[in-house]
């Protein structure tokens, strides 16, 4: 028994100046609740709050002192280097489609990238720049790009503070908070890549906007109900939708709010705490409404208006449905008119975009392996404009009866090649080359009509629609009497089908790369297109384009899977094993190379493995019966410490379930939590005791003793060591995250300090 | 015998609810009845009535348990007075499971040769049973024993291995049928043994039956398990894993007893065993993993539990769960390697040293020293390492030159020519031949096209950090990139390490001169373009221990050398163990889906759980006797739903308990969770891993999941018709209509278990439940939902 209690204390502490804070007495009850915690001799007054006027003055001067240090750090030769750097390429760019209302399509939630374009607008700037290559220059393009990086690098300078009173209010002493803040100022990778035309910073500090809040309003939880409760739950629901508005990202940031709030919600439950049932679902709406319906409403405000500023056509329409695109200016979708039976049209095929064609040349009797064929016509895929590319559409009856009567979808038809007077035909003879596959030829009209079964085809609209539209309708060709869809793929015929791409029936009807669409009916010019198509901008309901957007921005994220260069896997991220190359210049041998500040974040990960390893003995030593750590002090490591730490764990650990090409930056969200929890963790381990209580007294809070925390010289002593260590590793790393300054083939090879770090200008 | 006065159903809801209260009464029991020691689960949830009763009577002390003994006991009747029923009274725990597999035999086996053609996937294991046969070297993706089953049951038919099982094609006099019923025996025992295992569970009779009737009927187990295919193996083995799982659990109150210890160990066996058929048996691996924390977790909370009694059950649970199992499966790979003496066609995926040691090899004939001029295969050495190939197509993006890969299958396209470099004055043929040395320059000239091995500045296709390998040029042209420096690594044999390479036993790296890159193969799979061949690239790394970039000679030709000595080399079995894993594991992650192709036969988990897809075992022609791999939909459903009633039951529970009301008895509600958390972490277990994992997948893969909740689907039902204020007669009709549900859907999918004759589309057509089924034909092409 005794091993077990000496092995927990030292595991728990590694120090024994601190055993004195933690009750000697194995305890048979575990630690009751605060809310119902009385203590006999405590004064009977209810304390405001612990901290006197002189620490909240010195608390109040640091803060200033390292939002001044951060917005330095932030700000620190911006205009440097005058080129698009990395991303700025996309992000960059999406803010000039904002500015010009062009319609583009981004993975990402629009949020920051309108802030960014809000930002241009407010600077004067037109959007006449596209960003298109690293290494572009800015001023030789007139673009306001110091303006638009001092948003992101404001809003990353503001995340300092953010992340001190975060720490302040959870109730660390001010050495605690400093040292956190310290550490997210002095972060390289969190400087390079705030500093920049990116959407990290903004996603990073709506994301401590989100804990703050947070944690105010946990600690208003003795005053349910109260405007104060009501206003920090809300802030908190907004800073999450903002969040997640940025990048999907955020929802590990509505993960890490969600769990805490359902575990509060859990012991809101609890029989002890006395609630009424009735009670306890006012609790529950409130949460529901506060922390999930108005960050919904947030959320979708801002694909409203990402909508309502993006009117016109862009490079995006391609991703969206013809019904999408219909609604955008501009858009070519609009100047579809409707097929009618005895039109010629052109069909063209959607994915290899070329055009079914046929020609007064047969199939070879014989191909290279033998196999016969029907030696009938060719049929083929060109990709050049040619009169043998017309058919003329007729109903599936022998006589042409329907002509003038519009196409419709799953109208069964046959189309004839102008050029060769012939039926299109599929039968039951291999293709030229898939044996899996229907041979397609043509079927002369000179001959009798007995292969007219062969020759009628349904037509199946996916899109556009009920009647077929040129540019408008992707549809399928479903051969009636086999069963198999037109279909053709990039393979070249041999010579003696001019290299042309091969045509065939695909047995697998259901396969994407079956559509084709109809882009030109021939004889119709553009007086006529006039008057057939109004050339009206349709309107689609707001929330059928959101569901289609958001639909395409996860099914393409999901498909970013093209390995890159610099991708990196979650595992090495927190060791800080691979960096990222953003930006290089020959001349001046000048080079941005996104790393952390390598000595910080081993340290970080450090402090992450002792939490695990406390409460890991923790909960070992409490499954023996024994309650090593001090009751207040085991509640702040739970639920501060731990918070941040769950934190840690939902902004990084679902990185491993996804497919994507994943780069060292999605770290930063994490990378902010696991300094706060260093922090903490250097709290725990020098700090003695904890100051409290800190949260608001509520009407039925017994009056409870005030406790300090002791925060002796070793604890002062340490933090400096750590912050000195810090701060060199981060200014020997500085001239590769601010790009200023080019260090020489000797000093690169000295931050060498992983083999894998594949500088630029290394030999 | 008991009777029916000392048994109360249900504990009336008292105050004394708290466990820890509950415990100290217990102790205190215990303090006066002598003769148990701590109990540190207090009263055993899973123990089947039956047992506990007798226990109940040999310790009459322990009376005062009786108020929550027996929770889920259904009421039990007097013996009737007429001997017939009283002796099915007597004995229906032997004669239900007994009546329960003779009708599981009888619907496995009858008509069991119905379609005498390779049907589906027999082509595949038939033909491993037949190599067992012959003795011939393969290589497959999965552990060895289902198919050393499937051999075993050919040679027990006196089949000589000489068919070979092309898909569809008709069977000679071989004893299929044989063959066939050897594997539904696997299918068949499934039946018994969910009945056993819901007994071990705690449900009451009548669930025991339907769970065992879940499983009997079951179309889809029932198809699957009428072939020569390894899913009836290792359904049985999964079963049986669980149910000795369930077993053992059922002894904790007696740890280290005869029967604890016996079945610990059954466990470990049976885990090793499903292992050893299909790597799918890591999952209920798993779950008995799972179970052994939480039991672990339970005793280390047991304050009174000596130090030395906790270590022992670690090192018991080691050695039976760990130890055990892995015995096993290695004993199936020794087994493996034992039999497949011959050289076959798996040779290419061992390390060329294991390929030497096989019979009908010639390896070790070929001659000994490599010199200029040599044409050989180059093999790669790390595990699952292929030949380095080359073949006329070329690649897609980068250089867009002829395409150099890894690949597995010898053909004369891994055939290279070691070349002089151009600017070196000797000529290849002059004299007798140069015998290639430590730091020799090479060009690798591949045979068929003539095209020398090249490296350049160009991006490699996937692993886009390293440099593109490509074929280029011939012998005019003269290009630095084409340049190969040997660095001999090791010798692998008696021979001195004297910088000399011979064949088979040096490893060396081949060092690209002008990049100083090493020619590395990282087993990652090219796309379509690149057939799924392995990816080489030109690592700039230097990582020279990597086994991926050091290589060695297989096969060597050249006239003028002498040829070899022979039987040189072994290669040592725990190598071969590891490199035949690594293959495994390899060949498994290239089965991942083309984006480019629809597979009709493959499916989405999200599809499996609703049954939404079924799956033609064979071709739909007039003339077949089809097969449609489909469940029995009302068991399916049924066994979904479960999951979802199953979760909000325990959430209002636990919402419940929260706020102090008790809605079942401690006792209930200890069984209701430990049921529950082994049937839905069973089937979690079973089926998540299959979303996550980006391999190919279809219906079958959900069979093993399907059994854990067809078993909860029992015990759902079983739970709420035992409550108070249900009365026998609701009771009775339910189960009645439970049972017959399954029963006529079972017999109107008939046909699809037991071959559809004639035209699907004319007799199926009222099967044809859900539209992306494809019984019939004419299923409307836009509806695949």
């Amino acid at each position: 028994m005794e091993v077990w209690h000496l092995l927990n204390e030292s595991l728990a502490t590694g120090s024994e100046s601190t055993l004195r804070q933690r009750s000697t007495v194995p305890k048979l009850t575990p630690p009751r609740d605060d809310s119902i915690n009385t203590t006999e001799d405590a004064p009977k007054k209810v304390i405001k709050s612990v901290f006197t006027s002189a620490e909240k003055t010195n608390s109040l001067i640091t803060l200033a002192g390292l939002t001044a240090v951060a917005i330095f750090a932030r700000f620190y030769k911006i205009y440097e280097p005058d080129e698009v750097v990395f991303d700025e390429v996309h992000f960059g760019k999406f803010a000039s489609y904002y500015l010009r209302g062009s319609y583009f399509f981004d993975v990402h939630p629009p949020l920051a990238k309108m802030m960014l374009a809000a930002m241009g607008y407010f600077l004067g700037y037109d959007g006449h720049f596209l960003f298109d290559n690293i290494g572009d220059k800015y001023n030789d393009n007139n673009v306001p790009y110091i303006g638009l990086r001092a948003l992101p690098a404001f809003l990353g300078a503001m995340t300092v503070p953010l992340v001190y009173m975060t720490m302040r209010e959870a109730g660390f002493p001010i050495l605690t908070c400093t040292l956190a803040a310290f550490f997210v100022i002095f972060d390289n990778m969190l400087v390079t890549q705030t500093r920049l035309i990116l959407l990290d910073s903004m996603l990073v500090f709506f994301m401590m906007c989100s804990i703050y809040s947070y944690v105010r309003f946990y600690k208003t939880r003795n005053n349910p109900f109260s405007l104060k409760w009501w206003s920090w739950m809300i802030a908190t629901g907004v800073s999450i939708a903002m969040t997640t508005s940025v990048k999907m990202v955020g929802l590990f940031t509505v993960a890490t709010i969600g769990v805490a709030v359902i575990w509060d919600l859990w012991e809101l439950l609890d029989i002890r705490r006395r609630l009424t049932m009735q009670q306890f679902m006012n609790h529950f709406y409130a949460r529901a409404i506060a922390l999930i319906l108005i960050p919904i409403v947030v959320y979708l405000f801002w694909f409203y208006v990402h909508f309502a500023i993006l009117t016109n056509s862009g490079p995006g329409d391609d991703f969206m449905s013809t019904e999408f695109q219909e609604t955008l200016k501009g858009n070519t979708m609009a100047d579809g008119i409707y097929v009618k039976y005895g039109d010629n049209i052109t069909i063209r095929h959607k994915d290899t975009s070329v055009y079914l064609h046929s020609h007064y040349h047969n199939y070879p009797l014989r191909y290279d392996d033998g196999r016969i064929s029907s030696a009938g016509q060719q049929v083929t895929g060109y990709s050049h404009e040619d009169p043998n590319n017309l058919w003329q559409v007729y109903s599936d009856s022998l006589e042409n009866t329907k002509v003038g009567k519009q196409v419709k979808d799953k109208d069964v038809i046959r189309l004839l090649h102008v050029a060769t007077s012939s039926w299109l035909l599929a039968h039951d003879v291999a293709s030229p080359t898939m044996t899996t596959n229907e041979e397609i030829t043509t079927y002369s009209t000179d001959e009798d009509g007995s292969r007219f079964n062969e020759t009628t085809f349904q037509i199946i609209l996916e899109s556009g629609g009920d009647k077929l539209r040129t540019m408008a309708s992707n549809f399928k060709l479903l051969h009636q009497s086999t069963k198999v869809a037109i279909w053709t793929h990039p393979q070249k015929l041999p010579d003696w089908g001019f290299d042309q791409q091969e045509v065939n029936g695909n047995k697998n009807i259901v396969q994407k790369s079956n559509l084709w669409l109809s882009d030109n009916i021939e004889g119709k010019n553009a007086s006529e297109i006039d008057q057939e198509s109004s050339k009206v901008v349709k309107k689609r309901s707001f929330i059928l384009k959101f569901l289609e957007l958001q639909g395409k921005m996860i099914s393409h994220n999901a498909g970013l899977t093209d390995s890159h260069p610099y991708q990196s896997s979650p595992i090495e991220w927190p060791f800080l094993a691979k960096g990222i190359s953003f930006w290089t210049e020959n001349d001046t041998r000048k080079q941005i190379y996104l790393l952390g500040n390598p000595l910080g974040m081993w340290i970080a990960i450090a402090s992450l493995a002792v939490i695990m390893g406390v409460s890991g003995a923790d909960l070992l030593s409490r499954r023996r019966g024994f309650y090593p750590l001090n009751q207040d002090v085991q509640k702040r490591f739970y639920y501060a410490t731990g918070f941040f730490f769950i934190g840690w764990v939902f902004h990084y650990i679902p990185f491993f379930l996804m497919g994507r090409a994943l780069f060292l930056h999605h770290y930063m969200p994490a990378l902010v939590f696991s300094y706060m929890v260093l922090a903490a963790v250097h709290g725990f381990i020098f700090i003695e005791g904890v100051d409290g209580p800190i949260s608001d007294p509520g009407p039925e809070t017994r009056p409870r003793q005030v406790q300090r925390a002791v925060v002796p010289v070793i604890a002062y002593a340490t933090g400096i060591i750590l912050m000195v260590i810090h701060l060199g590793s981060f200014l020997f790393f500085a001239p590769l995250s601010y790009g200023t300054s080019a260090p020489d083939v000797a000093g690169l090879a000295r931050r060498k300090f992983l083999p894998q770090w594949d500088f630029h200008f290394a030999k | 015998m008991y009777t029916s006065e000392n048994i109360k159903r249900r504990n009336p809801v008292g105050s004394s609810t708290n466990r820890d209260q509950v415990h100290q009464q217990q102790d205190d029991h215990h303090n006066s009845s002598q003769n148990r020691s701590s109990d540190p689960y207090g009263p055993n949830p899973l123990k089947p009535a039956f047992q506990q009763q007798q226990q109940h009577q040999q310790a009459s002390a322990y009376a005062h348990r009786d108020h929550y003994q027996f929770g889920y006991a259904p009421p039990r009747k007097e013996y009737s007075a007429n001997k017939y029923i009283r002796f099915y009274q007597q004995n229906d725990y032997i004669l239900i499971p007994t009546l329960l597999t003779l009708v599981s035999f009888w619907t496995r086996f009858r008509d069991i040769k119905s379609s005498d053609i390779v049907v589906w996937d027999e082509a595949h294991f038939g033909k491993f049973g037949s190599y067992y046969i012959k003795g011939d070297f393969y290589f497959d993706v999965h552990p060895p024993l289902g198919k050393m089953l499937v051999g075993l049951s050919g040679a027990l038919a006196g089949y000589d291995g000489s068919f070979g099982f092309d898909s569809g094609a008709k069977y000679p006099d071989i004893g299929y049928g044989f063959m066939r019923i050897f594997n539904a025996f696997f299918g068949a025992i499934m039946v018994p043994l969910a009945y056993w295992t819901s007994q071990e569970l705690g449900m009451s009779q009548t669930a025991c039956v339907f769970a065992a009737v879940l499983v009997l009927f079951d179309n889809a187990y029932l198809t699957i398990s009428r072939f020569i295919l390894l899913d009836s193996m290792l359904l049985a083995a999964t079963c049986f894993v669980f149910f000795c799982l369930t077993r053992f659990r059922n002894e904790r109150h007696d740890p280290f007893s005869l029967d604890w210890w016996l079945w610990l160990a059954m466990t470990g066996v049976a885990i090793g065993l499903v292992s050893s058929i299909k790597w799918v048996g890591l999952f209920v691996t798993a779950l008995v993993g799972l179970n052994t924390i939480e039991e672990l977790w339970d005793l280390f909370g047991d304050l009174s539990l000596p130090k030395t009694t906790y270590i022992k059950h670690w090192v018991a649970r080691a050695a039976c769960l760990i130890a055990l199992p892995f015995s096993v499966y290695v004993a199936s790979f020794a087994l493996h390697f034992a039999i497949l003496r011959n050289s076959g066609p798996g040779d290419a995926q061992m390390s060329s040293l294991f390929q030497a040691s096989l019979n009908g090899n010639d390896f070790r004939n070929n001659p000994l020293y490599v010199a200029y001029g040599s044409k050989v295969t180059i093999k790669n050495t790390g595990y699952g390492g292929g030949l380095l190939h080359s073949h006329v197509q070329t690649y897609p993006e980068g250089s867009g030159q002829q395409q150099v890969t890894c690949y597995h299958h010898k053909d004369n396209n891994n055939n290279w020519i070691l070349k002089n470099i151009k600017s070196e004055e000797v000529p290849e043929d002059a004299g007798s031949p140069r015998i290639l040395r430590d730091g020799n320059l090479i060009r690798l000239g591949h045979e068929q096209t003539n095209r020398s091995l090249h490296s350049h500045r160009i991006k490699a296709p996937i692993t886009s950090a390293q440099w593109e390998v490509s074929g280029y040029g011939d012998d005019s042209t003269n290009d630095a990139n084409d340049e190969w420096i040997i660095e001999i690594v090791d010798e692998n044999s008696h021979h001195p390490k004297d910088g000399q390479l011979r064949s088979l036993s040096t490893t060396f790296r081949l060092r690209h001169r002008v990049l100083g890159c090493l020619l590395t193969a990282e087993n990652v799979n090219l796309p379509q373009w690149g057939f799924r061949q392995i990816e080489v690239t030109c690592d700039t790394r230097n990582r020279t221990n990597s086994p991926h970039s050091i290589w060695n000679i297989e096969q060597h030709w050249n006239d003028k050398m002498p040829a070899g000595e022979g039987n040189l080399y072994k290669s040592k079995f725990w190598k071969d163990f590891w490199h035949l894993n690594v293959a495994m594991m390899t060949s498994n992650n290239a089965l991942i889906p083309d984006p480019d192709k629809e597979d009709v036969l493959a499916s989405n988990p999200s599809q499996w759980p609703l049954l939404a897809v079924g799956l033609r075992m064979c071709g739909w022609g007039d003339d077949t006797v089809k097969f449609y791999l489909l469940g029995n939909p009302i068991a399916w459903w049924g066994g979904t739903l479960s999951l979802g009633v199953f979760a909000l039951t325990a959430f209002y529970y636990i919402v419940r308990r929260q706020r102090k009301f008790q809605d079942v008895s401690p006792m209930e509600w200890e069984q209701f969770l430990a049921a529950g958390k082994l049937l839905v972490g069973g089937w979690f277990l079973h089926y998540i891993p299959f979303c996550i994992m980006g391999r190919v997948t279809y219906l079958h893969h959900y069979f093993p999941a399907l059994y854990f909740s067809l078993l909860l689907f029992s015990f759902v039902i079983d739970h709420f018709v035992n409550r108070p204020g249900v009365s026998s007669k609701v009771r009775n009709v339910v189960w009645a209509v439970a049972f017959a549900a399954v029963t006529f859907t079972f017999l109107f999918f008939w046909d699809v278990s037991y071959g559809i004759r004639g035209s699907a589309n004319e007799t199926m057509r009222s099967r044809q439940w859900r539209a992306a089924w494809n019984i019939i034909d004419d299923h409307k092409p836009n509806t695949f939902i």
